[in-house]
């Protein structure tokens, strides 16, 4: 077959026949149907490559996801290791199985250490092992850069460049996946109860940004649901002797599958469900107040920008909600739990963000960063409680007194479930 | 308002004081004793604070007497009469309040006070006693030795609690 250099390249005759001893051992889509075969320079760095496609069954055993930058036996694996618990990766390998066919997978042709696996992967590893994973099942087409005589520096080079990436946030991945399944009914939900502005999307990145994202507001909506069907368990004297487990979406590449589960059942009218639009409403009001108590008080709190979006931290967000679907039934509660808490000269704004983040109880370790301030379950059960808590008489004001008494109810129940295993 | 943990540092920081240079400060080491004892009781009390907040249904009558330290009041008038109303306030020794959260919590638990831990409550105890409750008929030392046991104890006892009503491990 025909191999012959790009306009741009410096001619290596020892490359040329490296790439010939290349294609001579292996079988690609090009040498099958006997297509030339073009080298190309990288003009930055001056390595040498060709373009090809090789099948799962050819290219399978023959990769080594441990390629060295020395091929001495004293340098070690280069590559970062493979993350094959993450969903991204499963999701990969699934895909592989299905015949998903990958491309600009970054290869040296390298007999100089395990000669038996002569492909040393430098970047796109995870695609690799996706694709030896995939073997027997599917038999594809993946896409290959191949380098050929590279010194230690052209490979470092190519070593860095390739994993090199931007990461996705996965926000991102949400808002992507939200549109796609679900359209665009939970932007335009938003942006009815006041989470977003006209016209505006969900951010890409929470971090970087001061609005609810798709994953806090599917956590909203899954939870005023799960707090409503348990509430329909409970009667009134039961409400304060249980612990609730608020929920968190799933976020990035898995849908969720408890928000999945409610869009099945409702489908798009649950964008216009009256207890749902009044709910949220109530809720932006909260966050509103606090936003507002921060950023126009900063002589009595300090503006931190988790002190303002206190009610849009998971374990808030989600309780509140949870609470909110909880006492649908009972009237009186709900009626108490909608209305945004008192402030005061000592507490500026409603949520009382600074005294949450000094609570500590005796249980909690000495890293313990304060109520609402994390998304894990334990501060998800106390933030239910403290709104359940706010509920139980008039006086509406989430302070020291309330928080303590709150947390305390979880601790005992925690122990009094746990005392009577024994 | 300090916890546990702050009373146990108290008590490390002025032992410290003591030993670095200050040989001549036994109110340092008397101190030290108060503040380990005090971590105990810090501990012990708010843990039953936490069940003061539950239902009342979750806990008889006595038991809840026992969480509020009051005591129990049958009315025999006026229209709550035939039932019992917990008054005036009563004193709950602190060993009495770790017995009852032991064996609330694990009923199975057969008589702890032999062993080792609860023979060091008793002489904090006792050393505590004598500094809070002074005889001139005491006779009463105090060195350095005394001081580590003491919150030695303090932690080992708060630990043992957790653990067991809890069955969750505390750091220090």
């Amino acid at each position: 077959m025909e191999i012959k250099f790009d306009r741009k390249v410096k001619e290596d005759t020892n490359i040329k026949g490296r790439v010939s001893e290349f294609l001579d051992k292996l079988v690609t889509l090009e040498k099958e149907i006997n297509i030339p075969v073009i080298i190309f320079q990288d003009g930055k760095s001056g390595s040498y490559y060709i373009k090809c496609s090789i099948s799962t069954s050819v290219v399978s055993d023959i990769l080594d996801l441990e390629a060295k930058l020395e091929p001495n036996q004293e340098s070690f694996k280069a590559n970062r290791d493979l993350l094959l618990d993450h969903n991204t990766y499963i999701k990969m390998a699934k895909d592989a199985q299905n015949g998903r066919e990958f491309n600009d997978i970054i290869v040296e042709y390298n007999l100089e250490y395990k000669p038996g696996k002569p492909l040393k992967v430098w970047g796109g590893q995870h695609r690799s092992k996706a694709i030896q994973e995939s073997q027997g099942k599917a038999n594809r087409y993946h896409g290959f850069k191949v380098f050929f005589g590279l010194t230690k520096k052209e490979r470092t080079e190519i070593a860095l460049i390739s994993n090199t990436n931007i990461a996705v946030s996965n926000d991102t991945f949400d808002r992507i996946q939200e549109e796609t399944f679900y359209g665009d009914g939970l932007r335009k939900w938003c942006q009815n109860i006041g989470f977003l502005n006209k016209n505006e999307n969900f951010p890409s990145q929470r971090s970087k940004s001061e609005k609810i994202t798709v994953k806090l507001a599917r956590s909203f909506i899954v939870n005023f649901y799960l707090g409503k069907e348990k509430g329909k368990t409970l009667r009134a004297t039961e409400l304060d002797g249980n612990i609730y487990e608020p929920y968190i979406s799933e976020t990035g590449i898995t849908l969720d599958s408890k928000y999945q589960e409610i869009w099945e059942k409702m489908g798009s009218s649950i964008w216009r469900k009256k207890d749902l639009v009044e709910t949220g409403k109530t809720f932006y009001k909260l966050h509103n107040a606090q936003y507002k108590g921060v950023k126009e008080n900063p002589r009595k709190i300090r503006n931190r920008k988790a002190f303002r979006n206190k009610a849009l931290i998971e374990s808030v967000i989600t309780s509140w909600s949870y609470v909110a679907g909880l006492l649908q039934d009972y009237k009186a509660r709900l009626k108490r739990h909608y209305l945004v808490p008192k402030t005061s000269g000592k507490i500026p704004a409603p949520l009382n963000a600074e005294e949450m983040s000094r609570f500590h109880h005796d249980q909690d370790p000495p890293t313990y960063r304060g109520l609402g301030a994390r998304s894990s379950l334990k501060d998800r059960q106390r933030m239910a409680q403290v709104f359940l808590a706010k509920t139980i008489d008039d006086n509406n004001v989430l302070d020291r007194k309330l928080l303590n008494k709150a947390v305390s109810q979880v601790i005992g129940i925690q122990a009094l479930k746990k005392g009577y295993t024994e | 308002m300090f916890n546990y943990r702050d009373y146990i540092n108290f008590a490390e920081s002025l032992l410290f004081l003591y030993e670095e240079g200050n040989p001549d400060k036994k109110e340092l080491l008397i101190s030290s004793i108060l503040l380990s004892w005090i971590a105990i009781e810090s501990f012990v009390n708010n843990m039953l604070e936490d069940f003061v907040s539950l239902p009342k249904n979750l806990f008889s009558l006595h038991e809840r007497a026992f969480l509020l330290e009051k005591e129990i009041n049958f009315l025999d008038s006026g229209d709550s009469l035939g039932t019992f109303e917990l008054t005036k306030r009563k004193y709950i020794k602190l060993a009495d309040k770790i017995l009852f959260l032991i064996k609330k919590f694990n009923p199975k638990i057969r008589s702890f006070k032999g062993n080792y831990l609860w023979q060091n409550f008793d002489k904090l105890k006792e050393i505590r006693d004598k500094i809070a409750h002074p005889r001139k008929e005491d006779v009463f030392s105090i060195d350095t030795d005394q001081v580590k046991e003491a919150i030695r104890t303090s932690k080992d006892i708060i630990r043992f609690i957790a653990t067991k009503v809890w069955k969750k491990e505390v750091e220090f």
